[in-house]
C-alpha cells in the first residue's frame, strides 16, 4: 500500500461523526414539533425584547401560510413534528475555554477548534446545538473596536438599535418557507460589526456542532464592515450521524459598506442525515467586495445558494466553490448575484463532484437590472463526474434587462480523462490515488483561496470521500 | 373556440428558482384564433417523397406510439433530476418542446395532419416547400409528421409570411422520426405580421445514426413560442439545431430547446444567435440531457445574443442534466452589446456606429438565413432582415 494510500485510510470520518450522549441532567430540550407554543418557549429562552417575540410569531404565521419550493431536492424526509427546535446545555456561555463543560471542551477539542485559535484566529465562536457554549476574541483585535460577540448578548447592548435596523431585512421572512422558520425558532449565532477603516488581519471563526440526534439548528449570524473596513469570516459545522433527519436552517446576513471588504468562507460537513436549508445573503454597498469561498462536503440534503446584491456602484462579488456529492447525497448548491450599481463585477467559479450515486446539482442566478450599467458578470461551473450511477446537473440562469452590459457564462461536465489517470498509473501511482490527485486538483482554484489549514481539512475531505468512506 | 384554459407550454425540464419567471410560459386561451385546420399544398414537391393529407393528428401520433418503448429506452434508472417535469409530457405520442397542451390542443380542435415520408434507401436533396401566406386576422393551425426510413433523407421548408402590419393566429406541430441512418433536414422562416401570434412546437427521435437538423429564422410576429425536443435514441444519433432570432419593438420570444441523449455516441448541437431591439423580451431555455446509458456522447450548446437597446429583456436558461460518466457536456453563452473594440476598429474604416451595428446584425441572421436551400426564400427572409435593420 502506498503511503498516499496510507494518508486516506487515516483519515476517518469518526473525525466527525462522533457521538457524545446527552442526558436530561445537562440538557434542557423542548419538545418536538412546531406551534405558537414552542415559537414562545424558545422566545421566553432567549429572554427576547417584545420585538423579537413578535417578529417570531409573525414568522411562524408566514411559515405555515409559505408552500415548500417546488423546484430543488426532494424535502418529503423531512417532518418538522420530529425536529426539535431548541436543545441546549444547562450552563452558560463561557469566555474562557477551560470554563466550558467537560463534555462539550472534548468535541471542540476533537475538531480541533481550540489549536486552531491558538495558531491562526483573531476570535471564535463555538455553537453546540442551539446556544453558543464559548465565544472569544483577542485582545488586540477586540481594542480595535472589533466587536465579536453572541447575537443575543448583542441584543441586548449598545449595539442593540443596529440589530433591530439590520435583523433579517436582508433575508425577510417571506423569501422562502425556511426563512420563515428560522424567524421563528432561530437561536444562537454571531454579531460581529468591524469598525470603519479597521482591517482584521487574521480570520474570525464560527464552528457550529448540531449534537443532538432530531434536532434543528437555526443560528443567524449578522456580520457588519464599516466603511473601508475588512474581515475574513471563517464557518465551521460537523454534526454525528443519526438515523432520523436533523435539520439548519440558518442565515447568515452580511453588510458590507463603501470600500469595505469581507471574505465568507465555510467548509460544511455536516453529517449525512442532514437536511442543509441555509440562507446566505449579503449587500455591498459603493467599491465594496464581497468574496465567497464555499466547500460542500455533508449533509443528506443541500440547498445552498449564497446570494450577492451588488447595490452600491463599482462593487465586486467573488463566488468560488466546490461541492461533493457521494452516496445518498443530494446537493444542490450555487450562487445568486443581483447588480444593481453602475460598473458592478461578479465572478462565479463553482466545482462539482458527483460519486457513489451522489447527486451534485449547480444552481445559479445572475441577474443584471437596467440600472446596471457598465456592469460585468462571468460564470464558469465545471462538473465531475466519477462514475455512471450518479447525477451532475448545471441548472444556470440569468435575467440580463441592460444592453449596457457584458455577460459570459460557460459550463462543462465531464469525467476524469483515462490519459491521465494511464499517466499517472505509469509513474507508480494507484489508479485510486491517481483519481484522488485529480480530483484535488480539480479541487484546487477553491483550496487554494483558503487559510492554510482549512485547505489541508479540505483536501483531507476530499481524499475521505474518494475513498468511498 | 371551446377550450376554457391557458395553455402551458415550453415548461423547462427540471424547475428552478421561480423569481426568473423561467419555468414554464403560457399562451392565453384568448390570443388563440383557428379560422383553418390544414395545411397548404407544398408549392414544391420533390420526387422520390409520399405524402397523406389530412391524417387526425392522433393517428398520426401512431407510428411513434409504436416505437414508445424503442424511443424512450435507457439502460439504467439512476434518479431523476431534481424538480423533473418530463412526466407531464407522458400523454405525448413523441415528447415535444412546447409539451403536451399542444397535443391536447390539436386534438381538441380535430386538427389535421400531413405526414411526409422518404421511403427506405431514398434521398432526396430537392427541398419539399411548405409556404403559409396568411391574411389579415386569419388564424390557422396544423401539423406534419415527417417520416425518414433507413438510409433515406428528407429536406423540408416551412415559410410562414403576412403583411407587416397584419394580426392573426397560427400554430403549427411539426413531430420527426428519423430511422437508422435516415436523415431529416428541416427549416422554418417565419415572417409573420407584427400582430400575428405564433406558436410551432418540434418532436423527434432519432435512431442509430439517424440525424435531425433543424434550422429556424424567427423574424417576425408579437409573440412567438418555439420548442424542440429530439430523442436521441440510439447510437451514433445526431441533432443539429441552428436558430437565428430578430426580436424588436415590443414583440415576445420564448424558446424550449431540449437535445435527449438516450444512444452511446450520440451527438447534439444547439446554436441560438440573435438580436434584441426597442424593448423586446426573449427567453431561451436549452437543455442537453444525457440519459443513462449514453456514454460517449457529446452535447454542446451555444447562445450569442446581442442586445441593441437599454430596454429588452434577456432570460437564459442553458441546462446540462448528467447522469452518465463518459460525456463530454459543455454550454457557453454570450450576451451583450457589440465590442468596443470591434466598433472602434470598424470606425477605422469609415464605417460609422450605426452601420457598424447594422453589419453586424445582418452577418448574425444571414450566417443562418443563407443556409436554406432554395434561393429564392433565401433571398426573401435576407431582404426581410435588411429591411428591418
Amino acid at each position: 500500500m502506498s503511503e498516499n494510500k496510507q494518508a486516506v485510510v487515516e483519515i476517518d470520518r469518526s473525525a466527525y461523526e462522533f457521538k457524545d450522549i446527552e442526558t436530561e441532567k445537562d440538557f434542557y430540550r423542548i419538545e418536538e414539533g412546531l406551534d405558537e407554543e414552542t415559537v414562545l418557549k424558545v422566545s421566553a429562552e432567549k429572554n427576547d425584547p417584545e420585538w423579537m417575540r413578535d417578529h417570531r410569531l409573525k414568522c411562524l404565521k408566514l411559515y405555515n401560510e409559505i408552500e415548500m419550493p417546488k423546484w430543488g431536492p426532494s424535502i418529503e424526509g423531512l417532518d418538522m413534528n420530529k425536529i426539535c427546535s431548541y436543545v441546549r446545555h444547562k450552563s452558560e456561555m463561557k469566555g474562557k475555554w477551560e470554563d466550558v463543560p467537560e463534555d462539550i471542551k472534548n468535541t471542540f477539542e476533537r475538531l480541533g477548534i481550540p489549536q486552531a485559535e491558538r495558531e491562526s484566529l483573531a476570535g471564535v465562536g463555538a455553537q453546540y446545538d442551539s446556544e453558543l457554549v464559548y465565544h472569544n476574541v483577542k485582545d488586540e483585535v477586540a481594542a480595535q473596536g472589533v466587536v465579536y460577540t453572541d447575537l443575543e448578548s448583542a441584543m441586548r447592548s449598545e449595539y442593540a438599535d443596529m440589530i433591530k435596523s439590520h435583523f433579517m431585512t436582508l433575508i425577510p421572512p417571506t423569501d422562502h418557507k425556511f426563512a420563515a422558520l428560522h424567524g421563528a425558532v432561530w437561536s444562537g449565532g454571531s454579531f460581529v460589526y468591524v469598525p470603519k477603516g479597521v482591517k482584521v488581519d487574521i480570520p474570525l471563526q464560527s464552528y457550529f456542532r448540531l449534537n443532538a440526534a432530531g434536532a434543528g439548528q437555526f443560528e443567524h449570524t449578522l456580520i457588519i464592515v464599516d466603511e473601508g473596513a475588512d474581515l475574513h469570516f471563517i464557518e465551521g459545522c460537523s454534526a454525528p450521524k443519526y438515523n432520523v433527519a436533523n435539520l439548519h436552517a440558518g442565515a447568515v446576513e452580511l453588510f458590507v459598506a463603501k470600500n469595505a471588504r469581507l471574505r465568507y468562507s465555510t467548509i460544511e460537513n455536516w453529517s449525512k442525515n442532514m437536511y442543509n436549508l441555509n440562507t446566505k445573503r449579503a449587500l455591498v454597498e459603493e467599491n465594496g467586495i464581497m468574496e465567497w469561498v464555499s466547500g460542500s462536503f455533508g449533509s443528506h440534503t443541500g440547498y445552498l445558494y449564497p446570494m450577492t446584491i451588488l447595490k452600491g456602484d463599482h462593487s465586486k462579488m467573488e463566488f468560488t466553490g466546490i461541492t461533493f456529492a457521494g452516496k445518498g447525497q443530494n446537493l444542490d448548491t450555487g450562487a445568486k448575484v443581483v447588480h444593481q450599481g453602475v460598473g458592478t463585477t461578479s465572478v462565479i467559479n463553482s466545482k462539482s463532484i458527483s460519486k457513489d450515486g451522489g447527486i451534485g446539482t449547480y444552481r445559479s442566478s445572475v441577474v443584471i437590472q437596467n440600472s446596471a450599467k457598465k456592469a460585468k458578470a462571468s460564470v464558469s461551473c465545471d462538473s465531475l463526474m466519477i462514475d455512471s450511477i450518479s447525477r451532475a446537473d448545471t441548472i444556470p440562469g440569468m435575467d440580463i434587462r441592460t444592453n449596457d452590459a457584458d455577460v459570459g457564462h460557460e459550463a462543462k461536465i465531464g469525467r476524469i480523462s483515462d490519459d491521465a489517470i494511464f499517466y499517472l498509473m505509469s509513474r507508480g501511482i494507484s489508479e485510486e490515488d491517481a483519481k484522488a490527485m485529480i480530483v484535488s486538483g480539480f479541487a484546487n482554484p477553491v483550496s487554494k483561496e483558503l487559510p492554510l489549514e482549512y485547505a489541508v481539512e479540505m483536501n483531507n475531505l476530499i481524499k475521505l470521500e474518494m475513498s468511498g468512506h | 373556440m371551446n377550450r376554457d384554459l391557458d395553455m402551458k407550454v415550453n415548461v423547462l425540464p427540471v424547475l428552478t428558482y421561480g423569481f426568473l419567471k423561467v419555468n414554464d410560459s403560457a399562451i392565453s386561451e384568448s390570443d388563440i384564433k383557428i379560422d383553418s385546420l390544414t395545411t397548404p399544398d407544398a408549392k414544391k414537391m420533390p420526387s422520390g417523397i409520399d405524402v397523406k393529407r389530412g391524417v387526425s393528428f392522433k393517428e398520426a401520433g401512431e407510428i411513434f406510439e409504436k416505437n414508445k418503448d424503442r424511443i424512450m429506452y435507457t439502460t439504467g434508472v439512476p434518479g431523476a433530476p431534481n424538480a423533473d417535469t418530463t412526466s407531464r409530457n407522458d400523454g405525448q405520442a413523441i415528447m415535444t418542446g412546447m409539451g403536451i397542451d399542444v397535443d391536447e390542443l390539436m386534438i381538441s380542435v380535430d386538427a389535421k395532419c400531413d405526414i411526409y415520408t422518404a421511403q427506405e434507401g431514398i434521398k432526396v436533396s430537392e427541398p419539399v416547400i411548405i409556404e403559409y401566406k396568411m391574411n389579415d386576422n386569419e388564424g390557422s393551425i396544423s401539423s406534419q409528421v415527417i417520416h425518414a426510413k433507413k438510409n433515406s433523407e428528407i429536406t423540408v421548408i416551412l415559410f410562414y409570411e403576412s403583411e407587416k402590419e397584419s394580426a392573426g393566429f397560427h400554430g403549427i406541430s411539426t413531430r420527426l422520426l428519423a430511422e437508422d441512418g435516415a436523415k431529416i433536414n428541416l427549416f422554418k422562416i417565419q415572417m409573420l405580421g407584427d400582430k400575428f401570434i405564433h406558436f410551432d412546437d418540434i418532436g423527434g427521435a432519432c435512431f442509430e445514426g439517424g440525424s435531425i437538423n433543424v434550422t429556424s429564422l424567427e423574424l417576425g410576429s408579437k409573440k412567438t413560442w418555439t420548442g424542440c425536443l429530439v430523442n436521441l435514441v440510439e447510437k451514433e444519433a445526431e441533432l443539429n439545431t441552428n436558430m437565428g432570432y430578430l426580436v424588436r419593438d415590443d414583440h415576445f420570444l420564448d424558446i424550449n430547446y431540449v437535445a435527449d441523449h438516450r444512444g452511446k455516441n450520440t451527438n447534439a448541437v444547439i446554436m441560438a444567435k440573435g438580436v434584441l431591439m426597442d424593448s423586446a423580451t426573449k427567453v431561451f431555455r436549452g437543455t442537453i440531457d444525457f440519459k443513462n446509458g449514453s456514454a460517449g456522447s457529446a452535447g454542446d450548446e451555444q447562445e450569442d445574443t446581442l442586445m441593441l437597446s437599454p430596454d429588452v429583456i434577456n432570460r437564459s436558461m442553458p441546462v446540462i442534466l448528467c447522469q452518465e460518466e463518459d460525456v463530454d457536456g459543455r454550454h457557453g453563452a454570450t450576451i451583450g452589446q457589440l465590442g468596443e473594440d470591434l466598433l472602434f476598429y470598424m470606425q477605422t474604416r469609415g464605417i460609422d456606429e450605426d452601420e457598424a451595428k447594422r453589419m453586424m446584425i445582418r452577418a448574425r441572421l444571414d450566417s443562418v438565413a443563407r443556409t436554406i436551400p432554395d434561393d429564392e426564400l433565401a433571398q426573401k427572409a435576407k431582404y426581410y432582415i435588411q429591411n428591418i435593420v
